[in-house]
């Protein structure tokens, strides 16, 4: 699943390993997460939605939004 | 929490694997000592023989305790699926075997072997993660 989580994160100027930090978890696991390799949990995807104060749909993007984009 | 081999879980795991394995070295090379090649099957021996099955009993809840302490799913997800490759690895392994034990004349594989097969099996669970992720987990 296709994400916008990388372009959150560069723009407040984080690290991967300061956003794992905020999060609680591993770097390994933002990685893998920005890249589309692993889908996050609904508790953690609510984790993320709420660090950055959007909406998991504003983060996460459905198929079909990933084709328009 | 941001290195999978600093994640406390692993850790606390690693914290009970050692002591484990060194009590399991140490009832293995006391059974050895006590018990004579081809002794005969009494309380004794049995007993004695069975000591160093407590310390396996305790690598196995220590791997249980540590999928349960794991607390990022991402990396529990990893460690889970190594075990999985493990457990098919040992069980491909065993079971073409047996076959093989039962229609020709091929020598017997004890099952003593299962175990050492198994952890063979998560080396190469730690390969195929590491070759589809580009990590091979915490431990």
């Amino acid at each position: 699943m296709k994400n916008r989580l990388k372009l959150l994160r560069a723009e407040r100027g984080w690290s991967q390993g300061d956003l794992a930090a905020q999060l609680g978890i591993s770097r390994q696991s933002v990685n893998a997460i920005e890249t589309g390799k692993y889908d996050p949990s609904l508790p953690l995807a609510f984790r993320i939605a709420d660090l950055f104060g959007a909406r998991i749909e504003d983060i996460f993007l459905r198929d079909a939004q990933q084709q328009e984009a | 929490m941001t290195n999978a081999s600093r994640n406390p879980a692993y850790r606390r795991y690693t914290g009970r694997m050692i002591p484990l394995s060194l009590a399991y070295v140490g009832a293995v090379g006391l059974a050895s000592w006590l018990i004579p090649d081809g002794a005969a099957a009494n309380v004794a021996t049995v007993a004695i023989a069975l000591v160093p099955g407590l310390a396996a009993l305790g690598w196995i809840w220590a791997m249980a305790r540590f999928l349960v302490e794991l607390d990022d799913e991402y990396l529990r997800m990893l460690e889970i699926r190594k075990f999985l490759i493990a457990t098919g690895f040992a069980l491909a392994i065993t079971n073409v075997w047996g076959l093989l034990e039962l229609f020709t004349t091929v020598p017997a594989l004890s099952v003593f072997f299962v175990w050492p097969l198994w952890c063979v099996g998560l080396a190469v669970g730690q390969l195929v993660n590491w070759r589809q992720t580009g990590v091979a987990g915490c431990a």
